[in-house]
Parts: structure tokens; C-alpha cells; sequence
């Protein structure tokens, strides 16, 4: 079971160190820092060992969450406590930053109090935690609303009235006593990831869509809140609702407080949400796109004369919303020296990474319907036709706020009993890329 | 500021000290300050000092003594969170001197009202078995008593303490078994995972393989199945086998939760599945693994892992969720590689041309670690699928003019392996990678390449000698395993084309000799004894050619995880591939299914403890409507449990029941009548109960209530032929009573349930109370006066505090008479002689019987079956209605027994009507 469990930054720092056993020195977490940093791999692998210690560590927010344990327990185990020991942290202290995690060591030495005893997991549920925990959590910046009025959702620019400050939602889900009163809110996010893989002919090989609805909620009070979704939401093939184009999903499953009565008629979930965030129903989507990917890219290499070779692209965007924050990684050959380039727009910028042997061109907006091009001129020295072999395939990354790409929507969101107080109820839509990537 | 009057302050200050143990800094010399606010009223105070006593206890035991009595004050605390936090902190200090008042705070909270302190009580008791494992046959006590505890909060985790303490006590888990399958669902996640790993366990040892029928693998395409009905079918027909409905029981109460949101739960589930369930089975964890997938980084990591071991093993599994496992351009390094592997495991014949396919782009990748581990993957398929195994090759060389070293390297070294197994007639292949020879620099492949040379030298007859020469000019600047190789590679060529090149293998020979590497030196010198003919090497060099020429087998290329199934899967050894502290084997199924009784009666017990869970088949209810279709509803059980070996959650439809229906219904109302009566008068009430039945004449109803005690023996075992609970009257005989006992009373009853001792005893339930006004210490039974007679003591008790009682439980072998088995009962000061005299309807067990064992059966009649605990002679009762009475009948071996039973039937039913 757990011997100790024990919070790094990035550089190293203890942030919070708790032991529970005894029985595993207390060196370990500097041994623990050695084995990460002493690798050269971005990537530390999951679970390591030194003698008789196993170390499993997740990284959240630039942090390391680690436990050490000497016994043999089931490495899902301690992952799960670990992602849900950051989710709770990250719901009792707002937002999830080494300085939040510094600022609020009592209260985590408190939620750890309570989560582990003795190396044993007892409840990580916040319901029930809630009914323990005496410290109040401490925000890092006292909130108000004059310094995020300039803020949109996601970076977005977009119409003040209709969004919520985002920092709204990384407040504690603890409330000091009476100073917020009036906060009732509750928030519920559509978030989909995107995952596609496009052919060198243009076609559309693999295309994945995984979504999810969360639900963060700062009722005191928690009532029932019923969410309706599109009436023709069908799961699976075969089914077909409604006349227009289904919005359809392969599988889906949700939390197990969601009451689904009626969902087969209405589509309507019915939760009471307990205070904090929850993921209500993830659904996945395969090979069958409602839409059109997003974005097309139509790229040619071509061998200049001597060391050159230069890269033509254009990049379309199909849609009627803005994209932000788009940025495509061209692989270029290796020992590339240096790349001029020529862009469409002064905004966007592109730059040679000699470690990653990449271009990246970043776009931070993009409007729908647009059509970008760009041409990279790649210096390599001895360029021959085998190393053009290497310009791999391109991946994009993007984010499109206020856009699901199965086109799930939220059709309304009551609570009842209606809340005496003023409750304000935020819907938000987002669609991220997982993995986008276009082979040349 | 510690000291200060303020609360506020005092927060304050303690949570700068808790700041400073944060930061791992040593905050001990505020102890006795921090000490003195343990008493704080504060709750939030109060939870900071905890954090900092658990921390510096040990260092300073002295000072934290202090604190202990605040602890038992707290103890005592009407609000269950501070009983339980205190009780937490108190175990958590380290402190060996307090081990006799932990003992005493555990046992005491053990048997609170509060689930939420029993579940702490849990807790403390691996932390108290850490501190001093001396006390574990106490423990061992405490955990059987909370194993028997009802409540969701408690079973996982005195689970984790049993698994803590004592792993290997698995007859602690028989009785409670059923109980923990059906709870499984609404304790939460974390004792989810625990119960589950230690079922698998359990059930390991409880239960014969169900895989018996397939051989010890199965291939992929026995995986599939038409429909689970026809596999079933075959099955059946083809061997015995039948499932323990224990078995099925754990299998089909962990399913649901599969869908649970906790990875870790699931994972537990798979894992139960694959190593319990029949191979038809375990495909439904397929698809709740794959989901997994969508989740964290650190989450995939592990689950592909797993999925890499189960993909050895089972191909088909998996194989419809190919696509899951493709690489995607943002998974890390060793998640891609994780899945390369499966998709090697996974690649077949049909699908063989979409994996490859995906392996071309692969091999295009940045990230050449992973390129690598491709070309690798691609000759593991070669290998495995021959057809395939040109087209692969074909590949390899076209990647051989790739410009990155690594790609090519790799590839050298897989099309090495590959020429290997193949005969050798790809020559052209071998001129190939010859003329690539200058340009390839890694030092492995140029070995792969000299030593394919060497190995087929006799199909690139030309060649050969001329990269010989080459090397010979070069050799200084190479690598070790070159030299070696190409020392390798003069030998011979030495023997198969002497002509051509004894001289170039003279001077590589030479060149050898003075190298810095005393491996080349060595190699160079037994190469020189072994070609060239010496006078005293000669005996070996006629055999040098057979010895150097030598057919080679192929290397095989196999899986990195095909060792790691000794591992249970979903644990840490599994993950690191080596055994971890603590690590308990999975052990094989036992070649015979041990007794399926013990947990088989027991189940009643835990019923009755825990009622509106089970329901179905609980028939002590007292209300009138139950009587009037009681008959039928269990009569459809009884039915039930004779066709469907699933029938009932509760595993005591296993006896099927063919006596005629008529009589069954009979049965039952007897027995329920007698259990109703048994009640009622056992409340005192004893209210006469009407029964609606026409014809009946054993109206039992307000029996004295002795002749109750005789007849619901019997009673018992109809119930149990009809797959109803046995009912264990509560009622208590007097051992020894107070003011004999000088102030300790013991008062007797039977259990009625096999005794766990040895089935030849009938167990007793002892409980003591001490009425006096001091401690009673050492409590046992000294000396067994009757002879004759086994009798199973229970442990002594240590002590035993005024107003207090305790329940023990004795066997007793009483050798089927009715004669009271005598010992004597001792405290510490004194020693009082008592028995226990068996009324004869303890001394029956019910026994199950078919029709034609039966054969005295009468339509009207009831009839029961029974048999003697110790000598297991049967007792056969039979009761005739007639006209006007009833005629009963009695036959059993023993006459004494049987006579004894025949007068006290017949004053019991005389008396009834």
C-alpha cells in the first residue's frame, strides 16, 4: 500500500511530503527527483524502481504527484488516487498551481488526513470528504470581476455578455462562509476531442471523436438539474431519431448518479449534482464523421535547386466560427539549417525548431470559411531525394470554442426546485484537437 | 503564539508548524507547546495538532504519552468523527508502550454503533499488527468479528486488514463469502479493489478450473463462439464439468462493475475475469479494457500493458478493436511501443496487409526509438505469418537506403534474423546489404552483415573475399563485435575458399593477435588452433569445418511480455516484471473442488443478518400472507434449483429437491408453522395461530416450549430440502448460573450450523457475562470430565470486565447420545464443573434424498430426513395421516435415538392438535 505520498514542482521543490507507513526513508524524494531529471526522455516511465521503493508518479499542472510504496498494490490504484487526489485539490483549492499547492498545504494535509490512512485508501468521494475538512481554502488572487472583464473564455474574444469570466469557474467549491453568497452557479461543458488522420490523397482515413460532458457545480444546495440534450441524439447505427441529419454516437456511458429515465424518450439526464466537478456522460465516436474535418491542408514538397527544398501549403478552414490557437508542425529533414518563409498574414509567425526537427506555424485566429497559405524554404546541406522521405507527416493542433463536432447541444438545463437565490447557469462548448495529421 | 489565549492565533501559529513539516523541515522542539492544545475544543486546531503528532510521536514518546489520556477521553465522544479521528490518531503514533491500550480502543470500537468507527477500528489494525505483531492472534479476533459486520463502510476495510495481517487465514472468508459477492456493488471503490484481488485469490482455492475442457491455452478462434447457449450446450454434453454457483456468484456480481468509473475497479474486474472465468467469458472485459484507453497518459500506460500479456494469450480477444491500438502522433514513446506490440500480437493472416500498412507509416516517424522498435515488430510478424515473410523482407531492404543510421541498422539486424529462419535462397538479398556495406556505420549491423556473409559465404562465392579485404584494411577502427565478426568471418572463409584467401585470413589473424580486447585476442588464438593445421591442434581441426559450418538455429523472435503472465495481472510486479515485496501467488486451481459447505451454511447466518439485500428466498417474515403462498414460491424454487444451477443468488439451491410436491408443500407449512410457533413463543407471546389448511391435523401451534427445541431440529432440515434458510432459534440453556459462578454467568445454545472444528461436533455458543463487581481474568475450560467424548475448546479469555459479556463458540462431539457432555469451566481464582446436555434433535443433520430412497412415502404424509452428526447414520421420519390421526413412524440404526425421538414427536403432535 502507500508508504508516502508527496508533491513536487517541477524544479524539485517539496510541496507537501506525507508519511504513512515509516517504513521508506526520507530520502526518497530526492530519490525519486534524481531518477525523473537523471532521464533523458521527456517522458519518465510511470512506475520506476530503486531497491526495494516503487515510485508512481502522474504529472498535473507542471507538478509531480508521488507516491512511494514497498508492497505490491495495483497500479491503477494508485494512479486513480493520484488523478483523483489532483482533481480534489484542484476542486478545494480552485485552481491547481504549485502556488495554489503551496498556499493551501494545511488544507491538502487535511484532505490527505482523511483520503489515506495508514497506506489505505479510504474515500476520495467529496461528499463525504465535505463533511470533514475544517480549513478553508486560501485563492490566490482575491476574485473580481474588474480584472477578468477584458478575459474571454478560452482566450476567444467574444461577446462579454454571453460568456463567463473564466476564472469563475476555478474558484474553491468550498465557499467561505457568506461572502459569496449570491456565486450560484453551476457550469456544464461540452468538451470533444478530435483525433483524425488524413491521407497524402486527401482522403479522409481515420477520424475519432471522443467527447464528454462535465459538469461543474457550486450550488450549496445541491437539487436536481436535468439537462436536455438534442432530441435527435441516437447511439449507436442503426437507431434513427428525428428527420434532419442525426447526431449520432457510437457508445456512450455515463456517471452513475445520472438517472436515465428519460433519456430514452426525451434525452433528457437528470443528475443532482454533489459540489464540484464531475464528468456526467463520455461518449465516443469512430470513423463516421457528421461533418467535414475541420480543416483541409494541401501540401507539395518540391526539391529547389543545390541544398534547398521548399515547402508550399495551403490551409483551409471549413466552417462559420474562429478557430484559436492553431498551430501546424511540418517535420523538415534532418540538419535542416535555416528557413525563410512566406505568410499570408502578418499575426501569424513560423520558426524552425532544430531539436524537434519541426517548422511550427502558429495561427492564434483563424475565421471560418478563410484560406491560408504558406511557403517554407528549408536550407539542408547534402539534401538528397531519400531525405525529403523525411518530411513526415504534418500535425495540427487547434481549439474551436462554441463548436462540438457531433453536433451534441445542450438543449436546456433547468434545476428544480428553482433556487430561491439568483443562479446562474453557464453552457459552454468546446471542441480540442487530440491528434490531427495529414501524411504527405 | 502557541501559547496564546487567542484561537485564532493559535491556528495561525499551528499552521505555520504544519508549513514547516511541509517543507521537510524538523519542527520537534515545539512539541510540548503543540502538546498542550491537543484538548483544543477547535476542531480545525484539533486536526493540525494530529498532523503534527503522527509526525513527531515517535521522537518524542515521552511527551506524547501525555496526550494518550486526551485520546480515551476522546474515545468516549458522543460525535463519531472525533471517536473516529481520535482512534485514528491514537493508532497512528508509534509508540511501543501503548500497544495494550490500542488493543483495547480497537476491540472497543469494533463493536461500536457507529459503521464509520468500526471502519477506523479497521484501520488501526494493520497499524497496530506493524507496531507489534505479537498481537496478531487478538487481531485475528477482531477481524473475524468485523468480517462478519454487515455494513458496506466496514467490508473493504477490514478486507485490507485481512489481506494485511493474515493473507493465509482463508477459512475466516468461507462463512462470509456470499455476504461480501452481494454487498460487492455498494461498497465503495477503494474496498471494491481489495475485495475483489482478494476473491480472486479465494476463489483460486475454493474452486475447481472451469478451463478444464479446453486444454491449458485456448486458441483465438475457439474464443469465438456463436452464442454463449450453444457453447454451453457442447459443453455440457462433452464433460461434467459444472460450475460451483459460488463461482458464477463472484462472476456475476462483479460484472456491473465493470462499468465502474474507477480504472482501478475495472481493472480488478478484468483481472478476476481472466484468471476466473471459463474462457467463453472473459471476452466481455474486452471492450471496458479498450475504454480505458481513452483515459489518462498514465492510465493507457498500464492498460497496455496488460492488454500486451492477455494479447499473447488470447488473439481474439482484441483483434475487433485493432483500430484502438493504432499509434497516434501525440502518444508518448513508450505508449507507442506498447502498442506496436499488441498490434504484433494481434497480426494474423486476414489482417496482416491493414497492420502493415500501418507499420509503413510508423516506420516513418520522427521519433526513431519508435521507427526501430517497428522494424522490429515487422520481422516478429515475418516470422509468425510465413506468407508474408518475402513481401516483409522486401520492405526491409527497400528501408536498408533509408538515410537514418538507426532505420537502416535495425533493419540489417531484423533482415538477419529473418534470412535465418528461412532457407537460404535470398542470395540477392545478401549482395544487397554487401554493396550497403560501406555505408552503414552502426556497429551492430555491420556485424549482422559480416556474420550473414560468413553463415552463406557459399552463395555470394565472390563477394565474400572481397568485403574480407576490405575489412582487412579497416580493422583497427572498428568496433569490438566487428573484429569479432570479421575474425568469424576469415575463419570461414578460410575453410570453404582456402585458395582465395589464406592470406587475408593470416593477416587478420595477426592483427587479432595484438588487439587491446582480450575477447578478439582470445577468439584469434582458438581460431588459429582450430584452421591451421598445427601438430598439436590437429585432433580438432578436422572437425573445425563441422564445428565453424555448423547449421545454425533460427533465433526465435518472440514477445517481451511472453514471461510476464506468471505475473496476476493489474499488479506492480506485473508492471515492473519482477516479484515486489508482498507479492502473494496466484496459486492453481485445486485438482478437486474443496467442501463447498462451509460457506454453503453459513449463507443463513448472513442472511439473516443482512435481510433486505438477499430477500428472495427469506422466509422468516412473520405476516399472514406469506403462509398462503409460501407453499407455491418455494416450490417454484425448489423447481428451479433442479434446472438451473444458477437459480439462487444464495447458493443453498444446490440440493434438489424430488420429493413429491404435495409433500413439499406440506413440509413447508410445518416448518413454517413451527418456526412461526418457535417465535412467537420464544417472544413470549405465544399467540395461537390459525392456519387456513383443510386438511391438516399437526396444528403445532403453542407448543411448550421444550418440545419446540425437539421437533424445529427437524424442522430445519425440511426447510433446508425446500432452499429455505435454516432457522436457529435464539433460545439459551443455562451453564453455570451467577451466584454459583460467584458472579460469572454462562449460559449455552446451539448454533445449529456445521461445526467449523470437525463435522463430527455440533457447535455451542458459550456466552459469558460477569455479573460481579470485579474483573474476571483467564476464563477456559480445564478439564473434559465425560469420557467418550471430543470436545473442541474455545480460546481462553483474557480477561473479562464487570457488566461485560463475551460469546465464544465450542464443538462439541456428543457421539450421538443424548448424555451430557461435562467439563469444567475455569476462571483465574476458581473452577466450577457444569455440562450440556443435547436435547436429540441437535443431534441431526438434514440430509438430502431422492424419491426412490424414500420409499415409505405416502401421499398425505410429510416426512423428513435426517442424520446423525457423529456417525452420520440416518434418521428416517415419516407421518401417515389417516382418517381419524396420524401415524408416525420413526427408523433410524440407532434405537435408542430413535425411540427417544418417536416419544418426543408424539407428545409434540398430540399435544398440537
Amino acid at each position: 500500500m502507500i508508504s508516502q505520498v508527496f508533491i513536487l514542482s517541477s524544479q524539485g521543490d517539496h510541496l507537501i511530503y506525507k508519511d504513512f507507513r515509516g517504513e521508506a526513508g526520507k530520502d526518497s524524494i530526492n530519490m525519486f527527483y534524481e531518477m525523473v531529471t537523471s532521464l533523458s526522455g521527456a517522458q519518465p516511465p510511470v512506475v520506476m524502481r530503486n531497491k526495494n521503493l516503487n515510485f508512481i508518479h502522474v504529472r498535473h499542472s507542471g507538478l509531480y504527484w508521488v507516491v512511494s510504496t514497498k508492497d505490491n498494490p495495483s497500479p491503477f490504484t494508485i494512479i486513480e488516487f493520484l488523478n483523483r487526489l489532483a482533481a480534489l485539490t484542484k476542486d478545494y483549492c480552485g485552481s491547481l498551481s504549485e502556488k495554489s499547492v503551496r498556499m493551501n498545504f494545511a488544507l491538502i494535509y487535511e484532505l490527505l488526513d482523511e483520503m489515506v490512512d495508514y497506506g489505505y485508501i479510504q474515500t476520495t468521494s467529496t461528499d463525504i470528504l465535505k463533511n470533514f475538512i475544517q480549513t478553508e481554502a486560501v485563492t490566490s488572487k482575491p476574485f473580481s470581476l474588474f480584472d477578468l472583464s477584458n478575459v474571454g473564455l478560452f482566450g476567444a474574444e467574444t461577446q462579454q455578455s454571453k460568456v463567463a469570466p473564466s476564472a469563475a469557474a476555478s474558484r474553491p467549491i468550498v465557499a467561505s462562509h457568506g461572502e459569496q453568497g449570491g456565486k450560484n452557479e453551476i457550469f456544464v461543458d461540452v468538451v470533444e476531442r478530435l483525433s483524425v488522420v488524413i491521407g497524402s490523397n486527401g482522403v479522409l482515413m481515420k477520424a475519432d471523436v471522443e467527447g464528454e460532458i462535465r459538469v461543474k457545480c457550486y450550488l450549496p444546495t445541491c437539487s436536481e438539474m436535468r439537462i436536455g440534450l438534442n432530441e435527435e441524439f441516437s447511439i449507436g447505427k442503426s437507431q434513427l431519431r428525428g428527420y434532419g441529419a442525426a447526431v449520432r454516437v457510437d457508445e456512450c456511458s455515463f456517471h452513475q448518479a445520472v438517472k436515465l429515465d428519460e433519456f430514452d424518450t426525451y434525452r433528457i439526464l437528470k443528475v443532482c449534482p454533489s459540489q464540484g466537478e464531475q464528468t456526467l456522460m463520455q461518449y465516443q465516436l469512430s470513423d463516421e464523421l457528421p461533418c467535414a474535418p475541420p480543416f483541409r491542408l494541401f501540401p507539395t514538397v518540391e526539391k529547389d535547386y543545390g541544398s534547398r527544398y521548399s515547402n508550399d501549403m495551403w490551409l483551409i478552414f471549413i466552417g462559420r466560427i474562429v478557430a484559436i490557437n492553431v498551430s501546424v508542425t511540418v517535420p523538415v529533414p534532418k540538419g535542416s539549417l535555416s528557413l525563410s518563409q512566406e505568410l499570408s498574414s502578418p499575426e501569424q509567425s513560423a520558426e524552425l525548431q532544430p531539436r524537434s526537427k519541426a517548422v511550427l506555424w502558429t495561427i492564434p485566429r483563424f475565421p471560418g470559411g478563410a484560406q491560408l497559405s504558406a511557403v517554407f524554404k528549408v536550407e539542408v546541406p547534402r539534401l538528397s531525394s531519400a531525405s525529403l522521405l523525411e518530411v513526415g507527416p504534418i500535425s495540427m493542433s487547434f481549439e474551436l470554442p462554441k463548436y462540438t463536432c457531433t453536433g451534441l447541444q445542450v438543449r436546456f438545463l433547468r434545476l428544480s426546485p428553482t433556487q430561491p437565490g439568483l443562479s446562474q447557469r453557464w453552457v459552454r462548448y468546446v471542441t480540442h484537437s487530440d491528434s490531427y495529421t495529414i501524411r504527405i | 503564539m502557541l501559547e496564546s489565549s487567542k484561537e485564532s492565533l493559535k491556528l495561525e501559529a499551528m499552521k505555520r508548524v504544519v508549513g514547516l513539516i511541509a517543507k521537510g523541515k524538523n519542527a520537534s522542539e515545539l512539541f510540548p507547546a503543540v502538546v498542550k492544545n491537543v484538548a483544543n475544543k477547535n476542531l480545525e486546531l484539533k486536526k493540525l495538532v494530529y498532523v503534527y503528532l503522527v509526525r513527531y510521536a515517535e521522537e518524542q514518546q515521552d511527551l506524547a504519552l501525555l496526550s494518550i489520556s486526551t485520546f480515551q477521553r476522546a474515545l468516549k465522544d458522543p460525535n463519531q468523527l472525533i471517536r473516529a479521528s481520535a482512534l485514528r490518531v491514537l493508532s497512528s503514533i508509534r509508540v511501543p508502550i501503548i500497544v495494550p491500550i490500542m488493543m483495547l480502543a480497537i476491540k472497543e470500537a469494533a463493536s461500536d454503533l457507529s459503521p464509520y468507527v468500526r471502519k477506523t477500528a479497521a484501520h488501526a489494525i494493520q497499524k497496530l499488527y506493524s507496531l507489534d505483531a505479537d498481537q496478531k492472534d487478538h487481531l485475528i479476533e477482531v477481524i473475524e468479528k468485523l468480517l462478519k459486520d454487515k455494513s458496506t463502510l466496514v467490508a473493504g476495510s477490514v478486507v485490507m486488514a485481512f489481506e494485511e495481517v493474515c493473507p493465509d487465514r482463508i477459512d475466516l472468508i468461507h462463512r462470509n463469502y456470499r455476504k461480501l459477492c452481494n454487498l460487492l456493488m455498494d461498497v465503495e471503490e477503494w474496498g471494491q479493489v481489495v475485495i475483489i484481488s482478494m476473491l480472486t485469490r479465494y476463489a483460486r482455492t475454493q474452486f475447481i478450473s472451469p478451463w478444464k475442457e479446453d486444454g491449458v491455452f485456448e486458441n483465438s478462434e475457439k474464443a469465438f463462439y456463436e452464442s454463449d447457449e450453444e457453447k454451453r450446450k457442447s459443453a455440457e454434453e462433452t464433460k461434467p464439468y459444472a460450475m460451483d454457483p459460488d463461482h458464477r456468484l463472484l462472476l456475476r456480481s462483479t460484472k456491473p462493475l465493470l462499468q465502474s468509473r474507477n480504472t482501478a475497479v475495472v481493472m480488478s474486474v478484468a483481472q478476476l475475469y481472466w484468471h476466473l472465468a471459463p474462457k467463453h467469458e472473459v471476452n466481455i472485459i474486452t471492450k471496458s479494457l479498450v475504454r480505458l484507453l481513452r483515459s489518462h497518459r498514465e492510465v493507457q500506460y498500464i492498460v497496455l500493458q496488460n492488454i500486451a500479456t492477455m494479447s499473447i494469450q488470447r488473439k481474439g480477444m482484441f483483434e475487433p478493436f485493432m483500430k484502438s491500438f493504432y499509434v497516434r502522433s501525440t502518444d508518448a514513446t513508450h505508449i507507442k511501443t506498447l502498442k506496436l506490440e499488441i498490434l504484433t500480437n494481434l497480426a494474423n493472416e486476414a489482417n496482416i496487409s491493414t497492420v502493415l500498412r500501418e507499420f509503413q507509416t510508423y516506420v516513418k516517424s520522427q521519433d526513431k526509438a519508435f521507427a526501430a522498435a517497428t522494424i522490429q515488430a515487422i520481422g516478429r510478424c515475418a516470422t509468425n505469418i510465413s506468407e508474408i515473410t518475402d513481401t516483409c523482407l522486401n520492405g526491409l531492404v527497400l528501408l536498408l537506403s533509408n538515410r537514418d543510421e538507426t532505420v537502416v541498422a535495425e533493419s540489417v539486424v531484423v533482415i538477419r534474423k529473418l534470412l535465418q529462419t528461412q532457407p537460404s535462397e535470398h542470395s540477392d538479398i545478401i549482395k544487397h546489404m554487401a554493396k550497403l556495406f560501406d555505408n552503414i556505420t552502426v556497429p551492430m549491423a555491420r556485424a549482422s552483415i559480416l556474420w550473414l556473409i560468413g553463415e552463406y559465404c557459399e552463395h555470394v562465392p565472390k563477394i565474400a573475399p572481397d568485403v574480407l579485404r576490405k575489412m582487412a584494411k579497416t580493422f583497427h577502427n572498428e568496433e569490438d563485435i566487428v573484429k569479432l565478426q570479421t575474425v568469424s568471418l576469415a575463419a570461414k572463409l578460410y575453410l570453404t575458399n582456402s585458395k582465395q584467401t589464406k592470406l587475408l585470413t593470416q593477416y587478420i589473424l595477426n592483427l587479432g593477435k595484438y588487439d587491446q580486447n582480450y575477447d578478439i585476442r582470445d577468439r584469434t588464438r582458438f581460431i588459429r588452433q582450430l584452421i591451421v593445421p598445427s601438430e598439436r591442434g590437429g585432433a580438432l581441426s578436422k572437425y573445425a569445418r563441422r564445428i565453424l559450418l555448423a547449421p545454425k538455429p533460427a533465433p526465435v523472435l518472440q514477445s517481451a511480455f511472453k514471461d510476464r503472465d506468471r505475473f496476476q495481472l493489474g499488479t506492480l510486479s506485473h508492471t515492473l516484471n519482477s516479484k515486489a515485496t508482498g507479492y502473494l501467488e496466484l496459486s492453481d486451481w485445486p485438482p478437486m473442488a474443496p467442501d463447498q459447505s462451509v460457506r454453503n451454511v453459513e449463507v443463513a447466518e448472513a442472511m439473516k443478518e443482512w435481510s433486505p439485500a438477499v430477500g428472495k428466498a427469506k422466509s422468516s417474515k412473520s405476516d399472514d400472507k406469506f403462509y398462503s403462498d409460501s407453499g407455491e414460491e418455494e416450490d417454484e424454487q425448489a423447481a428451479d434449483s433442479g434446472s438451473d444451477e444458477e437459480g439462487g443468488s444464495e447458493g443453498s439451491t444446490r440440493t434438489p429437491v424430488s420429493l413429491s410436491s404435495e409433500a413439499e408443500s406440506e413440509n413447508s407449512e410445518t416448518s413454517e408453522d413451527s418456526s412461526q410457533s418457535e417465535k412467537s413463543s420464544d417472544s413470549g407471546t405465544g399467540v395461537k395461530k390459525t392456519t387456513t389448511q383443510k386438511n391438516k391435523k399437526l396444528q403445532q401451534a403453542k407448543k411448550p416450549r421444550k418440545l419446540v427445541s425437539v421437533c424445529d431440529r427437524v424442522c430445519v432440515c425440511v426447510c433446508q430440502q425446500l432452499s429455505s434458510p435454516v432457522f436457529v432459534p435464539v433460545h439459551t440453556y443455562e451453564l453455570l448460573h451467577r451466584m454459583t459462578g460467584k458472579g460469572l454467568a454462562a449460559q449455552y445454545h446451539f448454533s445449529r450450523q456445521p461445526c467449523i472444528y470437525d463435522d463430527r461436533m455440533i457447535s455451542v455458543q458459550l456466552t459469558f457475562s460477569n455479573n460481579g463487581d470485579h474483573t474476571l481474568e483467564n476464563i477456559h475450560i480445564s478439564e473434559k470430565t465425560s469420557a467418550g467424548q471430543n470436545i473442541h475448546c474455545f480460546s481462553p479469555i483474557e480477561c473479562l470486565e464487570p457488566e461485560k459479556s463475551v460469546t465464544v463458540s465450542m464443538g462439541v462431539d456428543f457421539n450421538d447420545s443424548t448424555q451430557a457432555a461435562s467439563f469444567q469451566l475455569c476462571t483465574k481464582a476458581e473452577g466450577f464443573n457444569v455440562s450440556i446436555q443435547p436435547a436429540v434433535g441437535e443431534l441431526l443433520l438434514p440430509v438430502t434424498m431422492s424419491e426412490q430412497d424414500f420409499s415409505k412415502e405416502q401421499v398425505w404424509g410429510a416426512v423428513f430426513a435426517a442424520k446423525l452428526v457423529s456417525s452420520g447414520a440416518l434418521v428416517l421420519v415419516c407421518v401417515v395421516q389417516k382418517d381419524s390421526g396420524a401415524q408416525l413412524t420413526v427408523n433410524t440404526e440407532k434405537t435408542i435415538i430413535g425411540s427417544m425421538l418417536l416419544r418426543e414427536l408424539q407428545t409434540v403432535l398430540s399435544q398440537g392438535s
